[in-house]
C-alpha cells in the first residue's frame, strides 16, 4: 500500500480546511506546559493553531475528556417533567493522538457499546477519525513497548470499514514533514478528500520513517514484565500484602484514575432549585471510600487496600478476562501525577515476582 | 433510545409494613414488564436515585409494589412522599431467578428483614404456578416481631396448603410463639430432598453470608444455591462501576447469582 507524505507546515491549512467538515480536537498548549485535546474554534482558527503542539511529551489530561467529560449534564427537569440533554452526533477529527491513547479510546468506545449503548458517550463519538502521531520522544513515565501498545502501532495489511489497528491514519516524524499511513478506508478517504496537501512519498522518505520508528522504541526506557503480571493477577498469585504495601503509601487521592485514559467510573447526582432539577455525572474512583458505601452506611470495601486491589485488579485482572485487552496501555499518566510516588509500572512489577497464591475465599495470605 | 430517562410513576398506595419500612405501590406511566429478582431504579427528582427490587408479582402487570426502608437520603424522602405524589422509574436491569431451573423441584425460600421484599415477588410468581414446583417451603427472619414486613399476607401464607412457612425472630416478645433465635435456626426444622431441590437467599450481608454457610452444611450444592447480591447499583446499566463484583457487575449480570458462579470471589459477603 502507498504511503503518503505531509509536510509539517501544510497541517495549519490542512487543518483549517478539515475543520469545515469536522469537529477538529488537536493538542494545544495555553498558558504554561499543561497541554490537552482542544476544539479548534469557529473564528480565529489561524491564532488557535499557533499553540498547536505535535511534539509534546505527554498531555497529562487524556483525551477521554473529549467523549466523556468530567461532569456531564443528562437531563433537566421541572415539576416532573424530564428534559432530555443528549448531545447531538457530531463528526470529529481527532488530530495527533498518541498511540497508547488510540488503543485507550477504542477500549472505552468498547466499554460504553457493550450491553446498554451509553447514547452520551456515543454520540459524541462513534463517528470519528483517529489520526495518530507517534511519539518522537516518549516521555520517562511511558512503558508502551511492554504493554505493546506502542509508540507506533503495525499497519494493516489490507483495509477494512473498520480501523483494525486503531488508527484511521499513523504519522511519522520525519523531519519537515510526517510519513502518513493508512490504517482504514475513511483513513484513506479523508488523504482522497484533501488530496491537495498529500504527496505520495518515495522510497527513501519510507526509510527514514522506519528508522523514527525504531529510535522512538528505543527511547523507552521503562520497562516491565506486563504480561507476566497480567498472568499473576488472572491467576489469584497476588498476594494481599502487595495491595497492604500500597495502601500504606497510598493516600486515596484518585488522581491516578482521573488522568487515566480507560478510567470510566462515574457518579450520578441530582440538583435541585425550587422547582427545576437536573441530573448529571461527574467522574468517579474506585480508591474513594465513599465509592461502594451503601445508603444504610454498610460499606463492602471499608479498608484502603481492599479499594487498591480494585484498582489494579479491575484494570489488570479483569478487564483482560472479560475482553482479552487490560485496561493499562501503559501512558505513564498514573506515574506522572501521584503525589506519593506510586505508579502502576511498581506495581506491575512488584505482581510479576509474586508467585503466591492466595486463598480463594478468606482473600488473606 | 437514552437509558438513563426514568418514567414517570404516581404512588398510588403507601403501605406502612414496620416502623421503618413502607411498601409503595406505583403506576407507571407505562408498563415495566419485569421478571420476578430483576431491579428498577426510582427517582425522587432533585434528590436522587436508588435501585429496588419489586416486591409485586410480575403477572401484575399496571402496577409495580416496591418495599423500602428508610435507610439514606433517597429512601427518606419516599417515606415523606404520600399517595398522588409522583417519582420516576426506569428499568427493569439485571437477571432475575432462574424459574426454568427450578421446575419440578423443592424450592427453599430464605429471607431476613427487608430482604424479604425481592423474595415476596418470587414467591407470589411460583404460587401463581404451584403444580410446576414440587414443594416450597419460606423460612423468613426479623429482628422483632414488629419488623416483620407483609403481616397480613403472612396470615393468609400460612394457611396456604402449597407452602410451608417457618418465621424466627431475634428478640421475641410475649406474644410471640414461633421460633426465636436467628432465621438459619430455621432449617433444623425440616429436610429437603438435596437431589431436587433449590435455595433462594436474600436478606442483610452478614444473614447472607451465615445463611448460606448453613446451607451449605446441611449439604444443599452451591449451584442450587442463588443470591440476590444488592450492592450501590447507581446506573444499573453496567457503567458507573461502583457494584463491581469480581469481574461481575451485580446490575448487569445479577442481581441474582448461583453461589457456584460467585463463591471464589473473596468479597462477596463484605
Amino acid at each position: 500500500m502507498k504511503d503518503f507524505l505531509l509536510k509539517k507546515d501544510k497541517i495549519k491549512n490542512l487543518l483549517i480546511s478539515a475543520s469545515e467538515e469536522w469537529d477538529t480536537f488537536v493538542p494545544w498548549k495555553d498558558l504554561g506546559e499543561d497541554l490537552q485535546f482542544v476544539k479548534l474554534p469557529g473564528a480565529g482558527k489561524e491564532d488557535f493553531l499557533n499553540k498547536l503542539s505535535l511534539e509534546y511529551g505527554s498531555p497529562l489530561i487524556p483525551p477521554k475528556t473529549i467523549a466523556f467529560p468530567q461532569l456531564e449534564l443528562l437531563f433537566e427537569f421541572e415539576e416532573g417533567k424530564i428534559k432530555e440533554k443528549v448531545p447531538p452526533p457530531t463528526k470529529k477529527l481527532l488530530f495527533g493522538l498518541r498511540a497508547c491513547d488510540v488503543k485507550a479510546i477504542l477500549f472505552v468506545d468498547d466499554f460504553f457499546r457493550r450491553n446498554f449503548e451509553d447514547i452520551y458517550y456515543l454520540n459524541r463519538t462513534m463517528d470519528k477519525l483517529l489520526v495518530l502521531v507517534g511519539c518522537k520522544t516518549p516521555p520517562r513515565d511511558c512503558f508502551c513497548t511492554s504493554t505493546k501498545t506502542g509508540p507506533f502501532l503495525p499497519v494493516p495489511r489490507s483495509l477494512g470499514e473498520v480501523r483494525k489497528e486503531g488508527f484511521d491514519l499513523q504519522l511519522v516524524d520525519i523531519g519537515d514533514s510526517y510519513l502518513v499511513e493508512i490504517g482504514s478506508e475513511k483513513g484513506k478517504e479523508f488523504i482522497e478528500s484533501y488530496k491537495s496537501f498529500f504527496e505520495v512519498a518515495s522510497k527513501k522518505e519510507v526509510e527514514l520513517s522506519k528508522d523514527a520508528k525504531k529510535r522512538a522504541e528505543e527511547a523507552i526506557t521503562l520497562k516491565v514484565d506486563f504480561e507476566k503480571a497480567v498472568k499473576n493477577f488472572c491467576e489469584d498469585k497476588v498476594s494481599r500484602k502487595v495491595y497492604e504495601k500500597i495502601a500504606e503509601r497510598c493516600i486515596y487521592c484518585g488522581g491516578c484514575l482521573y488522568v487515566c485514559p480507560t478510567c470510566t467510573c462515574f457518579n450520578v447526582f441530582d440538583g435541585k432549585k425550587g422547582k427545576r432539577g437536573e441530573r448529571s455525572r461527574n467522574w468517579d474512583a474506585c480508591v474513594f471510600e465513599g465509592y461502594t458505601r451503601e445508603a444504610s452506611g454498610h460499606n463492602p470495601r471499608p479498608e484502603k487496600w481492599q479499594r487498591t486491589s480494585r484498582r489494579y485488579e479491575h484494570k489488570l485482572k479483569y478487564d483482560y478476562l472479560t475482553t482479552g485487552m487490560s485496561g493499562c496501555v501503559g501512558c505513564g499518566r498514573c506515574l506522572a501525577t501521584c503525589p506519593v510516588n506510586i505508579g502502576i509500572s511498581q506495581v506491575i512489577e512488584e505482581v510479576a515476582k509474586n508467585e503466591k497464591r492466595i486463598s480463594s475465599l478468606s482473600g488473606k495470605d | 433510545m437514552n437509558p438513563y430517562l426514568p418514567i414517570e410513576a404516581k404512588i398510588e398506595k403507601v403501605v406502612a409494613e414496620t416502623p421503618n419500612i413502607k411498601t409503595f405501590v406505583l403506576k407507571p406511566k407505562e408498563e415495566i414488564a419485569f421478571t420476578t429478582g430483576q431491579f428498577v431504579e426510582l427517582t425522587v427528582p432533585g434528590v436522587g436515585e436508588a435501585p429496588f427490587t419489586p416486591s409485586s408479582s410480575p403477572y401484575q402487570k399496571e402496577k409495580i409494589e416496591v418495599t423500602i426502608m428508610d435507610v439514606g437520603r433517597v429512601t427518606n424522602k419516599l417515606h415523606q412522599m404520600k399517595e398522588g405524589e409522583i417519582v420516576g422509574i426506569r428499568g427493569p436491569y439485571g437477571k432475575g431467578y432462574p424459574l426454568d431451573k427450578m421446575y419440578g423441584k423443592e424450592v427453599l425460600i430464605l429471607g431476613g428483614g427487608v430482604g424479604m421484599a425481592p423474595l415476596r415477588s418470587f414467591l407470589l410468581t411460583l404460587l401463581g404456578k404451584t403444580d410446576k414446583f414440587s414443594r416450597i417451603v419460606l423460612c423468613y427472619g426479623a429482628k422483632t416481631p414488629q419488623d416483620i414486613v407483609y403481616k397480613d399476607q403472612f396470615v393468609e401464607w400460612m394457611k396456604n396448603k402449597n407452602l410451608e412457612v417457618y418465621r424466627s425472630v431475634d428478640k421475641a416478645d410475649n406474644k410471640w410463639k414461633e421460633t426465636e433465635g436467628v432465621v438459619t435456626v430455621l432449617l433444623d426444622k425440616f429436610k429437603m430432598n438435596l437431589e431436587n431441590s433449590v435455595a433462594v437467599v436474600c436478606g442483610p450481608p452478614i444473614m447472607m453470608k451465615f445463611g448460606t454457610k448453613r446451607l451449605l452444611e446441611l449439604g444443599h450444592r452451591p449451584e442450587n444455591i442463588y443470591l440476590s447480591m444488592e450492592k450501590n447499583m447507581s446506573c444499573g446499566l453496567g457503567k458507573c462501576g461502583h457494584c463491581a463484583l469480581g469481574r461481575f457487575y451485580v446490575c448487569k449480570d445479577g442481581p441474582v447469582f448461583s453461589y457456584d458462579l460467585i463463591k471464589e470471589i473473596p468479597e462477596i459477603w463484605d
